[in-house]
Order: C-alpha cells, then sequence, then structure tokens
C-alpha cells in the first residue's frame, strides 16, 4: 500500500468501521446528515436530476430548429425553452456541479480531515439549492421565463412572465454557493491533515480554492442585482429601465461582474478534475505543479478584470471596451499554462486507457477549441461581427459542456469507485466517452459555422441556408444524448451489479484513496499524516519502492 | 474553566483588550461624528465630500482595529477583509470608467450618459437650475 | 495558516473538554479560528452585497447632483441621522465589551452589555421608523409610488428609491442582528461562554461591527451632502 499518508490502520483492517453510505439508515437520516460526504450526495442526484431536466428543454430547442419554422412548439415556447435550458443549466446544475457534489465529497478526504469545517452550514446550503430549485420550478408553472439565462433589463422588468420568481431562485441559490464556498475555504485553511502543506496540496483542492474565492467575492453582487431587479419591476426605482431614467447598460455591468467571474467557478474545478485524472491515469507526477495550482488563483483574480467583453456592442464606451478587451487576453495565459502543463504530463508517462482518461483526451480537445474560440470573441473588431451569433453559443458550449461538464463525467468515472464501492464496465463508459465526443463536435462545431455566416443565437426560425447545418447539428445532439444515456447505463448497471471496488482502484497517492471505498463515516481511522506530494507516483521514484507491499 | 494566570490573554489565547480602550475608542469615534457633523454646515463645495468620506474611512479603521480586533487577530484576516474592499473597488473603477468615458472617444456614437441628463448647453440654464430649488421650497400646488 | 493544526495531544489542548467543541476538530483552538475565518468571509460577503447599492449611489450622484443635494438637504433630518449614528457606535461599543465579558467569563457583564446592545437596535430602529413615517406622509417614496409635491430637480423618485434600498437593508441587517443578540443573551444568561468558548459571541459582536461600519459611510453620503 503506497500512498502518501502514515497511519497505523491500513483500510484493510477497518472492518468494524460502518461505510457513509450503511452506517445510519432511513430517509431522515439522510435529510438531516451533516456527513459531507452524504450532503455530496444528495447534491450530486439533484444536480443530475436539473441537468436532466435542461438536456430535454435543450433537445426541444434543438428538435425545434431542426426546420425553419414551426415544428413542435410555438416562438413564446420556444423562447421559454431556451431560456429554462440556460438558466437551470446554469444556476441549478453546473455552477454547483462540480464543487457541491464531487467537491463536496472529495476535498475533506483529499485534505485527510473528517468533514468540512462547519457541516450544518453545508446542510443549510443544500437546502438553500432545494428552495432555490423549488422557486425555479414554481417559475414554470407560474407562467415560465422568456428572458434568456441573463435576465437582461430593461425586457425583465417589462415581460408579463414570472421574473420575480425566478430571480428570487437565483438570488437564494446564490446563497447556497456562497455558504459552500466559505466552508470550503476555512476547510482547506484550516482542516488540513498534519504534513500537508500549501505546496503538497492535491490539484483539486487548489482548483475549488479559487472557486471558492469567486463564490464568495462575486456571488453577493448577483444577489443585490437581483433584488434590485426585482425592486424595479414592483416599485420602478429607475434604475435599469431608460424608461424611467435607468441605464440599461448598468444591468449589464452588475450583472457580468457576477457572471463572468461565475464562467471560472464553472471551469476551475473542472480543470481541477484534469489535473487528477491525467495524473493519475498517466502514472507521471504532474508537470508544473506550481503553475498549475497558482494560474488557478490568477484565473480567478483575472476573471474579475474582465467582465466588459460581454458589452463590446451593447453602449460601453470605447475606451472602457478598448482596457476589457486587452485585460481579456490576460486569461488565455495562465489557462494556457495548464493545458500545456497536462500535455508535458501525459509525454513519457504509462497512459492507461481507461474511462476517465478517455474524458481527458475529449475535454483537452474541446476546451482548447472552446478555450481559443474565446480569444476571437475578446477581440474588438470580430466581437462586433460575432456577437449574439452562433458562435458564441458555440464558443461557450465548448467550454462548458465540453469543458466543465466533460470534466464532471470524467471525474464521476474516476471517484466512483470510490463513492459507491463499485466498480464500473470500463467497456460501456468508454463507449460513452466515445459518442459524446462525436455527438457534442457534430451539435457544436456546425453552430461555429453557422455563427460565423450569421446566424443570431435565440432567433426561432432562419434562412433557408442555414437549414442543412441546423439539420446536422440537430441530429448531432441526438448523438450526444445517446453518448449520455450510455454512461447513465453505465452507472446504473455499476449500482446494481458491479463488482467490489477495492481502497485504491487506480493506485492514486492523495489521500482519498487511502481510506475505504466507500469511505468510513468519519473518513480515516486515524488521522492520516501526509508525508509526500500528491503525486508522487512510486514507479516514478525508486525510493518508495520499498513502501509497497 | 481554564486557569488563565496572564490577565491579558483568554483560555485560547487570544489578547484581551482593557475596558479602557473601547470607552477611548468610543470617545474618538464621538469626536470625528462630531466633526463631520459640524463641517457638513460648513460650505466646503467640492471638498466636502473627500473630507466626510475621510472622516468615515478613520472612524472605519477605528472599529476595524479595536473593536473587531483586526490589531490582534491572525493577520489573514486582515487580508482577507481588505480584499473585499479591493474587489468592491474593482467594481466601481471599471463601471465608472465605462459611465465616465462614454462619450470621450467617440462623441457623436457614444453621447454619454452624463450628457443625456446634463445638455451641453448648461452655462445658459445653470444659473437658473440654480436657483429653482429655493424657489420651490413651497409644494408647488396642484402637483 | 496552518500552525491550528497539531498533531496530537488532543484532550488536555484547552477547550477540549467543553461541550461546544465538535469533534471534527483537533482542537478548540482550530474549531474557533476557523470559525472567525468563516465569519470574517462572510463578512467579505456582505461588504460586496452592500457595494451593489453604493453603486447604485456613485452612479446617480454622478448623474444628477443636483437631485441629491436638494433631496438630502430639504428631505432629510441631519440630527435623526446624527442621533442614530451616535446609538449605534455605542451599541458597537458594548457589543465590544460583551464579547470582552465572554473571554473573561463574566456572565453577568455578558447579559448586561448585550442587554444595552439591542436596546440601542431598538433606539435605532425607532428613529428610523420616525423618520420613514415622514417620508410616506410626504409621498417621499420610490418610483411609481412618489407623490410629493414639492418641485425636486432631476429624478427624485430615484433618490427616494436609492435612500429606502440603502437604509431598508442595512436595517434588516439590523433586524437580524437583534434576533442574533436575543438568542445569545439566552445562552449567556445560561452560562454557555467562557474563556474557552465564546465564539458566537465574537461572530455575532463582527457582524454587528460591520452593520456599524455600513452606517458609518451611510451618514455622511445620504444626509451630510453639500
Amino acid at each position: 500500500m503506497a500512498s502518501i499518508a502514515e497511519t497505523h490502520t491500513g483500510p484493510h483492517d477497518g472492518g468494524h468501521h460502518e461505510s457513509y453510505l450503511t452506517a445510519k439508515r432511513g430517509i431522515a437520516s439522510w435529510l438531516t446528515t451533516v456527513d459531507h460526504k452524504r450532503i455530496g450526495v444528495m447534491y450530486l442526484a439533484s444536480i443530475l436530476f436539473f441537468f436532466f431536466v435542461g438536456g430535454v428543454a435543450a433537445l426541444l430547442v434543438r428538435t425545434e430548429l431542426l426546420n425553419p419554422g414551426k415544428d413542435l412548439v410555438e416562438h413564446a415556447v420556444y423562447n421559454q425553452l431556451f431560456t429554462l435550458h440556460g438558466a437551470i443549466m446554469v444556476f441549478l446544475f453546473i455552477v454547483p456541479s462540480i464543487p457541491a457534489s464531487l467537491g463536496n465529497i472529495v476535498l475533506p478526504l483529499m485534505l485527510g480531515a473528517k468533514d468540512v469545517a462547519f457541516p450544518k452550514m453545508n446542510l443549510a446550503s443544500y437546502y438553500f439549492y432545494v428552495v432555490g430549485a423549488i422557486l425555479f420550478i414554481l417559475t414554470i408553472v407560474l407562467g415560465g421565463l422568456d428572458t434568456g439565462w441573463t435576465f437582461y433589463a430593461p425586457y425583465s422588468t417589462t415581460t408579463s412572465t414570472s421574473v420575480i420568481s425566478a430571480t428570487f431562485g437565483a438570488f437564494v441559490l446564490g446563497f447556497s454557493s456562497i455558504f459552500t464556498g466559505i466552508n470550503f475555504l476555512v476547510t482547506i485553511h484550516k482542516m488540513r491533515a498534519p504534513g500537508m502543506t500549501w505546496d503538497r496540496m492535491p490539484l483539486m483542492v487548489w482548483a475549488l480554492y479559487a472557486t471558492s474565492l469567486i463564490q464568495v467575492l462575486a456571488t453577493p453582487v448577483i444577489a443585490i442585482t437581483l433584488l434590485l431587479l426585482i425592486c424595479e419591476r414592483t416599485f420602478g426605482i429607475g434604475i435599469f429601465d431608460p424608461a424611467l431614467g435607468g441605464d440599461p447598460v448598468l444591468f449589464q455591468h452588475f450583472f457580468w461582474f457576477y457572471s463572468h467571474p461565475v464562467v471560472y467557478v464553472m471551469i476551475l474545478p473542472g480543470f481541477g478534475v484534469i489535473s487528477e485524472l491525467v495524473t493519475v491515469h498517466s502514472r507521471k507526477g504532474i508537470f508544473g505543479y506550481m503553475a498549475i495550482a497558482i494560474s488557478s488563483v490568477a484565473i480567478a483574480f483575472i476573471g474579475f478584470l474582465v467582465w466588459g467583453h460581454h458589452m463590446f456592442v451593447a453602449g460601453e464606451s470605447s475606451l472602457a471596451a478598448t482596457v476589457f478587451s486587452f485585460l481579456t487576453f490576460a486569461v488565455a495565459v495562465p489557462t494556457a499554462i495548464k493545458v500545456f502543463s497536462w500535455i508535458a504530463t501525459m509525454y513519457g508517462g504509462s497512459i492507461r486507457y481507461t474511462t476517465p482518461m478517455y474524458y481527458v483526451f475529449v475535454f483537452l480537445f474541446l476546451f482548447s477549441i472552446g478555450g481559443l474560440t474565446g480569444l476571437f470573441l475578446g477581440a474588438l473588431a470580430v466581437d462586433v461581427q460575432m456577437h449574439d451569433t452562433y458562435f458564441v453559443v458555440a464558443h461557450f458550449h465548448y467550454v462548458m459542456m465540453g469543458g466543465t461538464f466533460i470534466a464532471f463525467l470524467g471525474g464521476l468515472f474516476h471517484w466512483w469507485p470510490k463513492f459507491t464501492g463499485k466498480m464500473y464496465d470500463e467497456r460501456l463508459g468508454k463507449l460513452s466517452a466515445v459518442l459524446v465526443f462525436i455527438g457534442f463536435n457534430v451539435t457544436f462545431f456546425t453552430q461555429f459555422v453557422l455563427g460565423s455566416r450569421g446566424m443570431p443565437r435565440r432567433y426561432y426560425t432562419y434562412q433557408p441556408q442555414f437549414h442543412t447545418l441546423h439539420e446536422i447539428s440537430t441530429i448531432g445532439s441526438y448523438i450526444l444524448t445517446a453518448g449520455l444515456l450510455v454512461a447513465l447505463v453505465t452507472f446504473i448497471k455499476s449500482l446494481k451489479s458491479g463488482e467490489k471496488a477495492t481502497a485504491n482502484p487506480w493506485n492514486g497517492m492523495t489521500l482519498e484513496w487511502h481510506t475505504e471505498s466507500p469511505p468510513i463515516e468519519h473518513n480515516f481511522a486515524e488521522q492520516p499524516i501526509c508525508r509526500r506530494g500528491p503525486y508522487d507516483f512510486p514507479e516514478i521514484d525508486e525510493s518508495a519502492a520499498g513502501a509497497r507491499h | 474553566m481554564a486557569a488563565h494566570s496572564d490577565p491579558h490573554y483568554d483560555g485560547l489565547g487570544h489578547h484581551i483588550s482593557p475596558v479602557r480602550v473601547y470607552w477611548l475608542v468610543f470617545a474618538a469615534l464621538l469626536v470625528f461624528t462630531g466633526l463631520t457633523y459640524a463641517v457638513s454646515f460648513a460650505k466646503l463645495g467640492p471638498a466636502s465630500l473627500p473630507v466626510a468620506m475621510l472622516v468615515a474611512c478613520i472612524k472605519a479603521t477605528l472599529v476595524c482595529t479595536f473593536f473587531m480586533h483586526l490589531k490582534y487577530d491572525e493577520r489573514f484576516n486582515l487580508l482577507v477583509f481588505v480584499s473585499s474592499l479591493f474587489f468592491m473597488a474593482v467594481f466601481f473603477g471599471f463601471t465608472m470608467l465605462d459611465v465616465a468615458s462614454r462619450a470621450l472617444v467617440d462623441p457623436i456614437e457614444g453621447y454619454g450618459v452624463y450628457e443625456q441628463y446634463n445638455p451641453p448647453a448648461a452655462p445658459a440654464e445653470a444659473a437658473p437650475a440654480e436657483a429653482a430649488p429655493a424657489a420651490d421650497e413651497a409644494p408647488a400646488a396642484g402637483h | 495558516m496552518s500552525d491550528s493544526h497539531a498533531a496530537h495531544g488532543h484532550a488536555d489542548a484547552p477547550g477540549n473538554n467543553s461541550p461546544f467543541f465538535q469533534h471534527h476538530f483537533v482542537t478548540m483552538t482550530q474549531q474557533a479560528s476557523a470559525a472567525k475565518l468563516g465569519m470574517w468571509l462572510f463578512l467579505v460577503q456582505e461588504v460586496l452585497f452592500f457595494s451593489g447599492l453604493f453603486m447604485f449611489y456613485i452612479i446617480f450622484r454622478y448623474l444628477h447632483p443636483d437631485t441629491m443635494l436638494w433631496a438630502s438637504e430639504h428631505l432629510l433630518d441631519k440630527t435623526m441621522g446624527g442621533i442614530n449614528t451616535v446609538v449605534l457606535l455605542f451599541s458597537s461599543v458594548t457589543m465590544a465589551l460583551a464579547v470582552r465579558a465572554g473571554q473573561v467569563g463574566n456572565k453577568q457583564h455578558q447579559v448586561t452589555y448585550l442587554a444595552i446592545t439591542i436596546v440601542c437596535a431598538c433606539i435605532f430602529l425607532c428613529v428610523k421608523y420616525v423618520e420613514y413615517s415622514h417620508k410616506f406622509h410626504m409621498g417621499a417614496l420610490p418610483g411609481h409610488f412618489y407623490s410629493y409635491a414639492g418641485n425636486i430637480p432631476g429624478e427624485p423618485q430615484t433618490f427616494f428609491a436609492l435612500y429606502f434600498c440603502l437604509t431598508g437593508l442595512h436595517g434588516i441587517h439590523v433586524i437580524a442582528g437583534i434576533i442574533a443578540l436575543l438568542w445569545l443573551m439566552k445562552r449567556s444568561a445560561r452560562g454557555d461562554f467562557g474563556p474557552t468558548y465564546y465564539a458566537p459571541l465574537e461572530l455575532t459582536g463582527l457582524y454587528w461591527h460591520l452593520v456599524d461600519l455600513v452606517w458609518i459611510f451611510l451618514f455622511p453620503l445620504l444626509y451630510l451632502i453639500h
């Protein structure tokens, strides 16, 4: 048992400790739990449910776009569907996805802690999520929402759809996000195992640290913005609506001060997952540990300085636009450092072609395209042409879905044996990765072409020359769905009949692999002590060979 | 519970300030409040805002240092708090950069928000606008 | 920052025999410092939460300096604002003294100082009530509800929106503070707090001082404009 930790009792002789899944029984024991692993599992189930809902909305949108004019639904319903898809995917799926589900489970394990710093607040954050989700569902019942997920004023202050319940839902979800962020920051600062210095923390922890910084610093601004929007609708206070003397561009400043940093809340944890996966499955220490760690924090910081690039054509001043454009390019530097480091990590490694590694390949390919097309959009002159076209839609799907979601899936496969104690079918897992890769590119690469030819986003119908490309994109979305269904089948099959997982099926060195699969209720039978870096694999370190048994 | 031999530190080894310090800080805060209140009657013109903000910042620093114990706390907590002010400044700074410069680079296309509300013809109308508030103190009938 | 990990020796660390010691921490010192860092991060969140309204203030003052000047000078009462400032500063010092009483383990002082703090908070709200009812009476209300008869230059309905948003949000924080203080008073009276465990007192204190800090800026920005 080679590991970065040494304890007196290894995982094998801890048989008298119950796993977190079976230590307590009954629904009530789940709903009132303060165990970070159980809260993570509840988050996981909830976000997957909303991913399903948002995904169905996306499929309806794509199917509607199969032909110009009406296929399935009227244009008003179409407006609600794409809003629903965007709002649910952003607020209920992708923001909490990796941090609140995977992160919640692995963070204390990786740090060698018994729990997060504030377990009750962790549960409260989950219930805030639930309340926010209920408010979103209420929105659908109360007449839907057709503003797009961005709630731009003055349309959102004047439309007759249910803006208040949706914005209040997003407000509550914001506090869920803030609580998770505070909890993680304090946990990382105060609860690390003895010997775990900052340069021995797994890169996933660094990524979650940077993510939490943004959650705490940016989310309150969207909270107050949404309150002001509600006030504008209710009292007509005159801050955003030009008819009342307000400034609609100001709304976009308020909105993007949060929503631009929050795209890094979405992608940074994905970076963290990929850093873990690429090194464990390449059997090689990470290339540029400090560079990757610091670049996460650098991205979080620079992410606060670039929000104006969403408003180049919205009436922002030319001076501000120039400054924001310049700063936008700065984000590419730390991001490129990461991508190059991952590739350099694989170089000369002993790559195992497991499902998580397949997802790493998918991520590297898709994220690179997504990141590089971001530079097109950050350039002032190009953005004037591309703004609000399918080029933008394709760009952020490549980053959000091709980046974060793929990393989420890869991470889920990677840690699945740890969470459930069951292995999954590798062939099915790999099939899902291949299908997702093909389906994704067919769907979204087509949209780059559509956008560069002038197809505007959010339109219900289109000119005949876009017909073929829309058809290809829709077919791609079906392939993508098939790939995701295969992944779902893989997980269900594993739960029903997967073989029992060992404590450390991937021979990972980070602390979560040092406890049983699934972990015991208090994580570790005895306080682990960290003695080595997180990626010092025994294969590449002869001096550690003696420690194996 | 824990026997603490040193009256300056509590059971967890944290600093205990003497009662006198709290009252002295309170007295200083009162003096500054009085000062800012008095200054508001003096017609300082454009200097009044910076003066008022300076006094408010001194008061805030006193509260943070002594009441919130930042002087004796872990240094990191100070960094945390100052970082919030930094990011607030980023928010204000970039937003104002836009709002204040909309007409700067391209005066025709980027007709500024400020100019919309304050037409360039202001010099001619400046005097009546200044006088208007005083004249309107009596509620306008029929409105 | 990581010095709080004591790998060994738990039971004899100060405060570890307290009923309020939580098992997932190694020592009470670690628990207290984690709680305090958490509170500071929450205050960071509060500062940025308020920053949205201050941004609104800056923009409005930049675009409509005349409205702001006139409305503030004629419709906001400097003396009322001044009284509230003093009341809130006084409550801050009694709050700090309550935390100190927790540190030295003086139950009687904790309860007394907390009670004075609550009374001050209530006085603050009463003064606010008088100010608000005056504005309701005059129709100096936000947005659509504005019906003040005087002829204020610019966009007075937006000024009152700003006024009510800023002082209203601050007032909500005062009310939340009173609830927390009442809960603390109950716990103090029960004798929960002593030299090794006073984190709830300390954290509520930090929150209360932040509420004070916000007011320190609101007072000159709203009431003392020239």
